[in-house]
């Protein structure tokens, strides 16, 4: 095996996605070749900093609101049009005078400007038909979030994992069903990103506690990397056992005890 | 009911179905364009234009083929058309200087932070191919497979460039200077 086959492959091989056969002619490169390790680990490290980037939110009710006026508009439009196509096949054709044009930019104007001001953020209100309303909603999306969780696809269990992070007030059912996803799911994206969702729920010692468990376990060494920073995040100089622990666990991947090791310098040790 | 068969009924002329498909992706594609432009606002209404085109161009839809894949489609003509007018983003989002320089906390989650804040302007200062690749791969958790369908490229294609992608980050990242 040649230095630049492996770069194309490192990125299946960190994930654990490779046939055996591969990964032992990769291990066995890795072995006898420090550049490769090196790079290994440096890929390693960039793909998990690209991963703990704050994950932008959208307003997505404005935009809702936004979309739903325009397809509105859409439907009405085509339904105009079908009118407008049945009536000019009777009559002599309308045609659209200057003055006529003017004036409807300027309804079209008055009409956008007041529907920009329809779909504005609502002002708090305290009304409690509303608050049943909101907490409902509550409800429903943490519902939605447990059920993507649980689908067979890999893309709807990632976007469960993604909406549980714009969950304003996530219950422990939700917290949970995160720490079960990153504990069992087959897929390591999905498991990826159930660190970056369990890292709003640091501060709480049962998240850390099944971090660090859970650790061990994971067969991917990008997974375990993730979750080293997570612990490095959440224990701050509190990690430095388990992270001297991880350092010297001759079981874990070489890159993975790297990261420990910066990680304890980090804490200062 | 799938993507594929809400499109379907977008196509055959029942409209309204396309505020499921709003509901189900407008974040995902926020996310993609967001990161691609760096600008929110900008990033907000092309997520409006990627779903008015669907509407507009529905008849194009093909009942062979994955709905994502052709919605990604529609975004990266949306995203090219934006910037032929405004030229490619170029700057890091000012939410992220924010949470780099006045997150409290221990001094190794500050340079955590500044690391972050280094890594963005790397990223944004890669080719906007090199990019997209990398948004793909890593923030929409697409394969290979997933990303060659939309690029019109085959896996092994895909593998190859994204690699590259990923180097040129190392190098670009290196080369930001650390107090930035």
């Amino acid at each position: 095996m040649q230095c630049s086959d492996l770069g194309p492959e490192m990125l299946e091989y960190l994930a654990g996605t490779l046939p055996d056969d591969r990964l032992a002619e990769i291990r066995a490169h890795l072995a006898q070749c420090q550049a490769c390790r090196d790079d290994v680990d440096a890929t390693a490290e960039l793909w998990n900093e690209l991963g703990a980037a704050p994950t932008p939110r959208p307003e997505s009710a404005r935009m809702r609101a936004r979309f739903d006026a325009a397809l509105q508009g859409y439907i009405d439009g085509q339904a105009e049009s079908r009118v407008v196509s049945m009536t000019t096949s009777r009559r002599p054709s309308l045609r659209w005078q200057p003055w006529m044009q003017l004036s409807g930019a300027a309804a079209l104007l008055v009409i956008g400007v007041g529907l920009g001001r329809f779909v504005q953020p609502a002002v708090p209100q305290t009304n409690p038909d509303i608050a049943l309303l909101r907490e409902e909603l509550r409800d429903t999306r943490q519902m939605v979030t447990l059920s993507l969780l649980q689908q067979q696809s890999a893309s709807e269990r990632l976007k469960g994992v993604n909406t549980s992070s714009q969950l304003e007030r996530p219950g422990t059912e939700v917290v949970s069903a995160l720490l079960d996803t990153l504990r069992h799911d087959p897929n390591v994206n999905v498991r990826l990103a159930s660190v970056d969702a369990l890292r709003r729920f640091n501060a709480r010692e049962g998240v850390r506690n099944g971090v660090v468990e859970a650790l061990p376990q994971q067969e991917s060494p990008l997974v375990q990397i993730a979750m080293v920073d997570f612990i490095l995040e959440a224990a701050g100089p509190d990690a430095r056992s388990v992270l001297q622990r991880l350092a010297e666990d001759m079981m874990l991947n070489q890159a993975v005890r790297a990261r420990a090791e910066r990680g304890l310098k980090q804490v200062g040790l | 009911m799938t993507d594929e068969w809400l499109m379907r009924a977008v196509r055959e002329g029942d409209l309204t179905r396309m505020g499921v498909l709003f509901e189900r992706h407008h974040r995902p594609l926020f996310d993609f364009l967001y990161r691609m432009t760096g600008d929110r606002g900008a990033a907000e209404d092309l997520v409006q234009d990627v779903f008015v085109r669907m509407l507009r161009y529905r008849s194009t839809y093909r009942d062979d083929g994955r709905f994502e894949t052709w919605m990604f489609r529609i975004a990266r003509n949306v995203r090219a058309d934006h910037f032929r007018k405004h030229g490619a983003a170029v700057y890091v989002p000012d939410d992220d200087m924010d949470w780099a320089t006045t997150e409290p906390g221990p001094a190794h989650l500050l340079e955590r932070a500044r690391d972050m804040t280094r890594l963005k302007r790397a990223l944004q200062s890669l080719r906007e191919d090199r990019r997209e690749l990398i948004v793909m791969v890593r923030y929409q958790g697409m394969t290979h497979e997933q990303v060659g369908a939309i690029l019109g490229a085959d896996a092994n294609t895909v593998k190859v460039r994204f690699h590259r992608a990923l180097k040129e980050l190392r190098d670009a990242f290196s080369r930001v200077p650390e107090g930035e």
